[in-house]
């Protein structure tokens, strides 16, 4: 069986008061892990500590099957890019792409030639005799590619290297970044606090928080269906809703949010308290006349409230509509023409039981909940 | 408008402070004839002095960094209980008159001193009115700019730089000669360049420890002794115009680009 790209297991760490504890993850070979968590998670010591920058009291790092947990990093063969790339300024790109080599003696000869293959790939061949100063953000992208390239990495981590930079530069060169890793097979880890990173880049996503992986799977599991109200919170969830479990009505359950009873699919039996995660964009709203009554229809919840505000972010117009809960929904400016909305006009919510991502913790049973006691309307979670 | 003020407030605060350096210099200069330089400059025991004070100077820069970068880089790159009394050790010769740090020196490397005896006996090496003599007062009073600027020059050298180097294959030594001192280049150099001038121009701490060879400024002090104003002026002028020339080339080499850049802009 061909080994994995990157097989961490267990690996336990402690950096005076901070500690990683039980990091287990598996890439294998061009896939790319994002990993998220806000600051002061440890992704950046995660990271040194697979670099080989601090070593592991418990655990192993294999790398295509080779144990590297005690190798120092200079023979660990893996490329790092850091914030803003970490080109060195006092050597040209050509000397930065080469460094490697020359500093070993290596950079005569036939590897001269690929280095000048190298800069001719990503297109910065016009640019050796810069200096990193000079660069595009671009540019030093693609220097700072090279350049780990050069030193025939079977592993690429990237701290943060889109973090200075405006968004549409970071749209450009994540799509350059993403293309480049398909195409070298190489494993990745990228480490980032920025969802959108993890949307558009990552095959599999880690949330690390205060030194654990609080959850790690496929990019579109772990976005859509977060395991705890902080990565919920995290990955950008707009509306996570406390609610009572009750009963099931085949591979839907029945939960009591305020005073509305809403039907998300789930097959979980457990009782005691519910989250449940909802994204503004699966939520669509009806003008309340020729709406049909509330309840669930065909798989999709309606419920009844009215606009409570409207507000632009960003490209988006974001919606929230008083149910007994404050419910948010995104729509496009065209939508919204369409829609036609204003503050105080009765509407009807409209949310697939499959768009509701149903999260049951505790252990109390529903007979020591009341919708009164628990759930206070004005008590909902709203990221709006 | 209001940046403007404070410019001018600022450049007037400061203008008084370099009339304050360059009037007493330039009053040196302009009152000097040119006669009595040359007359100076003919004396065989003046340009020896100079000569001394030159290769002191160049090998307390040297002793400096030597002994002084690496301490830099330890204060700059570690954390460890009683670093900042560390770095207070390091600073102390600037609070300490230089009369007393001669005295200082004189009692540990004289003859029968702490490090001057053992010195003498096992290496034959003698503190007392020699050039090491001059040297050990030299680097005592002026080793803090050179720690002091080349730890400001480590720690500008971003630390993720060296991390780089590492993942592309490169072991920690040759990090730090091919990343962290080119990076680090300025500061040391700016610090060894203070050293020099500070070493040239120490009088009190090398008159007690080593009166003799006697360097430019304990000449200039016995000339003046001696002669009256006159030929100490002549000397002192001498003096200041090769301090200067080297001054301005070293500064000069500070900024300079770091030699492996491999060809600067």
């Amino acid at each position: 069986m061909k080994p994995a790209g990157l097989e961490i297991q267990a690996a336990c760490l402690a950096l005076g008061q901070f500690s990683l504890r039980n990091i287990d993850v598996t890439l294998d070979a061009g896939e790319i892990l994002v990993l998220l968590g806000p600051n002061g998670a440890g992704k950046s010591v995660c990271l040194e500590m697979i670099a080989g920058f601090h070593r592991p009291h418990a655990g192993r790092i294999m790398i295509h099957g080779r144990d590297v947990t005690d190798l120092p990093p200079e023979q660990r063969r893996i490329g790092f890019v850091f914030q803003n790339f970490g080109l060195f300024p006092h050597l040209t790109v050509a000397r930065n792409v080469a460094f490697g080599l020359c500093v070993r003696g290596l950079g005569h000869g036939p590897a001269s030639q690929a280095i000048a293959d190298l800069l001719r790939q990503f297109g910065i061949l016009h640019l050796s005799a810069r200096f990193p100063q000079d660069l595009s953000p671009g540019e030093k992208q693609r220097a700072a590619l090279a350049r780990a390239l050069a030193a025939r990495p079977e592993l690429f981590l990237f701290d943060e290297p889109f973090s200075a930079l405006d968004v549409r530069t970071r749209d450009q060169l994540r799509d350059e970044l993403k293309t480049f890793l398909r195409d070298s097979g190489v494993p990745a880890i990228f480490v980032s606090h920025d969802q959108t990173d993890a949307a558009l880049l990552a095959d599999r996503v880690a949330i690390l928080d205060r030194g654990a992986v609080q959850q790690e799977g496929a990019a579109t599991t772990v976005l859509s269906k977060p395991a705890n109200r902080f990565i919920a919170t995290f990955v950008g969830v707009e509306n996570i809703l406390a609610g009572r479990p009750l009963d099931r009505h085949g591979t839907m359950r029945r939960v009591q949010v305020a005073n509305v009873v809403l039907y998300a699919t789930c097959e979980d039996e457990a009782a005691g308290e519910a989250l449940l995660c909802i994204r503004a964009e699966d939520v669509t709203l009806r003008p309340m006349c020729g709406a049909g009554p509330p309840g669930l229809h065909g798989g999709t919840n309606r419920i009844a409230g009215f606009v409570s505000d409207i507000r632009r972010q960003g490209p988006l117009i974001r919606v929230t509509v008083d149910c007994g809960f404050l419910l948010a929904a995104g729509f496009t400016q065209r939508e919204m023409r369409a829609l036609s909305l204003s503050a105080g006009q009765p509407v009807m919510a409209e949310i697939d039981a499959s768009a509701i991502h149903l999260l049951i913790t505790g252990s109390r049973g529903p007979s020591h909940l009341s919708a009164s006691s628990a759930l206070s309307p004005r008590d909902q979670v709203n990221c709006l | 408008m209001r940046v403007h003020g404070v410019v001018l407030a600022s450049w007037l605060a400061g203008s008084v402070l370099l009339a304050f350096i360059v009037v007493p210099l330039a009053g040196l200069a302009a009152m000097e004839p040119l006669r009595n330089l040359v007359q100076v400059a003919a004396m065989p025991d003046v340009r020896l002095a100079i000569w001394l004070s030159l290769l002191a100077a160049f090998l307390t820069a040297g002793c400096a960094a030597l002994l002084g970068v690496p301490l830099a880089y330890v204060l700059a790159r570690n954390n460890f209980r009683g670093k900042e009394v560390v770095a207070a050790i390091v600073d102390l010769p600037l609070a300490v008159p230089h009369t007393v740090a001669g005295i200082a020196l004189l009692i540990v490397f004289g003859r029968q001193g702490l490090i001057g005896g053992p010195a003498s006996e096992f290496l034959g090496l003698q503190f007392w009115g020699t050039l090491a003599g001059v040297v050990a007062a030299m680097l005592f009073v002026s080793a803090p700019y050179a720690v002091n600027a080349a730890r400001i020059g480590f720690e500008a050298v971003d630390p993720r730089l060296e991390k780089v180097a590492r993942t592309l294959g490169i072991g920690p030594w040759g990090v730090l000669v091919h990343v962290t001192l080119p990076l680090a280049w300025r500061g040391i150099m700016t610090g060894l360049t203070l050293t020099y001038a500070r070493a040239i121009s120490e009088f009190a701490a090398v008159a007690i420890l080593a009166y003799y060879p006697m360097t430019a400024p304990v000449k200039i002090y016995e000339l003046f002794l001696e002669s009256g104003l006159d030929e100490s002026a002549a000397m002192a002028l001498l003096l200041l115009i090769v301090s200067l020339a080297l001054f301005i080339l070293f500064r000069g080499i500070a900024r300079r680009r770091a030699p492996i850049s491999g060809g600067g802009r």
